[in-house]
């Protein structure tokens, strides 16, 4: 029998043993014609027309007139007219959407597997309740507390040529001049920007990791220890599989916050030089208040939010087929 | 009734349709009269007053004030809006059917809302103004429409050529004669440059669009070329052939190449515009006011000259930067709006602009005492008519933004020298966004 035979077999005994001891896990009681989710009572509808009003006013209506702007060619200033259709073929044809979603879809590739990484190395680091491990865990999430927004002030700053941090740093270790005009040139505006993501996003992954390496039962740890399991093999048999639910949560998250990225290409770049830092929602966003075509920005935003549902389903869906 | 959970749906939708139909409102708004007896004095009440923020609506508040030392009739409320935000938030009031009583805004910006009947026709106010001749034609064109005024101009911000005269004694330059034309201009900067290593000739914000539109066109216009041709519906983009315009993007690039440019320009998005030259260590300063001169120490206002920005054989002019006041439609005290923008037209007033880095838009605010005072601000004043900027609907994505089309031509034809494919590109640029939005 080889290291991960003996790993595996502790893991499916161990998982047996604690599915029986896990608190508040009940069978289901068959579900009659009362309070199942196929067909529910008055009662409750009732209980959750607060909620339903709320998203009907707030979510619900704001998409349906969203829908309909979409269907006009509705300026910021001005009168519109219904167009049908034409602000999605428009969109469709314009060269600056489809790099707009290509540059996305990179940003996306990017910085997703090293955000994870990080956050889950950060969360092994921190996970154990060893002195300091507090301290860590607050400079680790630090990052996600300061935001976005300041974070890439900071960096518009830190990136100057001979006088920013970044290049400064750059220099001292010999490996560049000093003088990089990081926010100038699209790839090294992409990488400045990339790196500044993972670091200040992975505190977010690394709290949700976190939390599911916490609910782990140690006595699992321990079996598998006792069978001579390595550190590697506990963590790729025990504690990866173990985090499924809270590494797909962590992607979903991740892949969502990525297609909706705004805040730190807006402040550090403006989407330039060119277009070749500009993803969908700052194109989105200067469709809308620069060119001021509300209609087609708005058409953008209905494709953008189909896709952005599609991706998240399908993860879902991904997520619930192995159950 | 049984509630189903198919019922619950078709209300939630209709409720979300029913909230979402009063958003579908849009209209042209009630325009005042401002024909009617009286209108503009002794209004009452208060005014609602938009300005952009920063130092304009440290000027404006500043203003109000001393609006409320004079009397107590009428109030002054001012709201400052924040300049990227304004043109947006100006919309929605309109939509909203909200609209402020007196707008301040970018005067580049002032007919993107007069096109679309957003604000209210004062030719007969302004017919009637006495001091209507001395006001900035640059600033009055962006408010006219088929001859037709809808605004009055409040504060400039003009785009002038600064020097140090220091470096330009030790250079052997004098201001006087060898500042008229491009030739000029090179030699001195080329000079200057040859005082020291550290001491360069020219600088520009070569990352910025924005500064590059405000600086690097007035060179063109002082030929009497523009970079758009025709009215607006019409328009498209004067690059491919624009001799005056090549001229200055060659000039610009011998700066950049003769490393008359400190390489710095390359990265500089503005974030720190004109620290160099109020450190004494740049010739040649193609900017406003307040970067050049209101943001220095006494000792650097001491050694810094001005003068209008030359065309490449000659001629002169400046960007007529600034805001206009206009009264929105649908304003429900537009005579308390008039009166305001009068008491900001006054001459106490426009004489104290420079306090704040603005320049007054009445060519007779230039006294011999405001002149005594501020010397450095009446270059402009003495050439109002100098002064111009493009009327389009697309200023901000022509010239402002990242991808903009001028910013692009400036920066592949200075820093990389591929000055035919920069105009080709800047050509189809301007061409691309002029079309779109006027279809």
């Amino acid at each position: 029998m080889t290291l991960s035979d003996t790993t595996a077999t502790t893991v499916a005994r161990t998982r047996a043993a604690t599915e029986r001891h896990i608190p508040g896990r009940r069978k289901r009681r068959p579900l009659g014609d009362e309070g199942t989710l196929t067909h529910p009572s008055s009662h409750g509808l009732l209980l959750v027309l607060p909620a339903a009003l709320f998203v009907c006013v707030f979510v619900l209506a704001p998409l349906v007139f969203a829908l309909y702007i979409s269907l006009t060619n509705w300026p910021l200033i001005g009168s519109y007219k219904f167009i049908g259709l034409d602000n999605y073929a428009t969109i469709g044809r314009d060269p600056a959407f489809w790099q707009a979603v290509l540059y996305t879809l990179i940003y996306t590739a990017i910085v997703t597997l090293p955000i994870l990484v990080l956050g889950y190395l950060m969360a092994v680091v921190v996970r154990a309740n060893r002195p300091g491990s507090t301290l860590l865990r607050t400079v680790f999430f630090l990052p996600y507390v300061i935001g976005l927004s300041t974070l890439s002030f900071l960096m518009v700053l830190e990136a100057q040529p001979n006088s920013g941090a970044v290049n400064l740093l750059l220099k001292a270790l010999h490996i560049t001049d000093g003088t990089t005009a990081w926010l100038v040139n699209g790839p090294l505006a992409t990488g400045l920007i990339c790196a500044l993501i993972i670091w200040a996003v992975s505190g977010s992954t690394m709290v949700l990791l976190l939390s599911g390496m916490q609910s782990i039962p140690r006595e699992v740890y321990e079996s598998a220890q006792v069978d001579g399991s390595s550190w590697m093999a506990r963590e790729w048999h025990i504690t990866i599989p173990m985090l499924r639910r809270p590494i797909s949560m962590s992607l979903i998250l991740s892949v969502i916050g990525s297609f909706l990225a705004f805040s730190q290409f807006f402040i550090m770049t403006g989407g330039g030089p060119g277009r070749d830092t500009t993803p969908i929602v700052l194109y989105i966003y200067q469709r809308a208040f620069v060119q001021l075509q509300v209609g087609a920005a708005t058409a953008a935003s209905v494709i953008l939010i189909v896709v952005v549902a599609a991706i998240s389903a399908v993860q879902f869906w991904l997520l619930r087929a192995e159950d | 009734m049984r509630l189903s959970r198919r019922r619950f749906l078709q209300a939630s939708g209709l409720a979300a349709l029913t909230s979402a139909l009063p958003g579908c409102g849009a209209a042209i708004l009630p325009e005042p009269d401002v024909t009617a007896p009286g209108f503009g004095e002794d209004s009452t009440g208060t005014v609602q007053v938009w300005c952009r923020g920063g130092a304009i609506g440290a000027a404006i508040q500043a203003a109000a004030d001393r609006f409320h030392t004079t009397q107590d009739r009428l109030r002054a409320v001012v709201t400052p809006v924040q300049d990227a935000q304004y043109v947006t938030k100006l919309a929605t009031a309109i939509r909203g059917e909200r609209v402020p009583d007196l707008v301040d805004m970018d005067d580049i910006n002032s007919m993107l809302f007069i096109y679309r009947d957003a604000f209210t026709d004062l030719t007969p106010l302004v017919r009637a103004l006495p001091d209507r001749d001395a006001l900035s034609p640059g600033h009055m064109r962006l408010a006219t429409r088929n001859g037709r005024n809808y605004g009055v101009p409040s504060l400039a911000d003009a785009s002038l050529l600064w020097y140090n005269t220091d470096l330009l004694k030790k250079a052997g330059v004098d201001p006087a004669t060898s500042l008229q034309d491009f030739d000029g201009l090179l030699d001195a900067a080329r000079r200057v440059r040859g005082l020291g290593e550290d001491t360069y000739g020219w600088s520009i914000g070569g990352n910025s669009p924005g500064i590059q539109g405000f600086v690097v066109q007035p060179h063109v216009w002082a030929t009497g070329t523009d970079q758009i041709q025709g009215e607006i519906g019409a328009q498209s983009g004067n690059i491919e052939g624009n001799e005056p315009l090549r001229q200055t993007l060659e000039f610009y690039h011998a700066l950049w190449t003769d490393d008359i440019l400190p390489r710095a320009n390359f990265a500089d998005n503005g974030s720190t515009w004109g620290a160099d030259f109020r450190a004494g260590t740049i010739g040649f300063f193609p900017a406003s006011y307040s970067p050049a001169v209101l943001a220095a120490d006494e000792a650097a206002r001491r050694r810094t000259g001005v003068v209008l920005l030359c065309g490449p054989d000659g001629g002169s002019s400046f960007f007529d930067g600034g805001d206009n006041l206009c009264i929105p439609r649908g304003a429900t005290n537009a005579s308390g709006g008039w009166e305001f923008a009068k008491f900001l037209m006054d001459l106490p007033q426009q004489q104290v602009l420079p306090e704040g880095g603005f320049t007054p838009i009445r060519a007779d605010a230039a006294t011999a005492k405001f002149e005594h005072k501020y010397p450095l601000v009446t270059a402009p004043l003495e050439k109002i008519k100098k002064g111009y900027a493009p009327i389009t609907l697309s200023y901000n994505l022509l010239f402002n933004q990242a991808d903009s089309p001028f910013g692009q031509m400036f920066r592949r034809a200075v820093f990389e020298g591929d000055m035919d494919g920069a105009i080709r590109e800047g050509q189809h640029g301007f061409d691309t966004i002029l079309t779109q939005a006027q279809s």
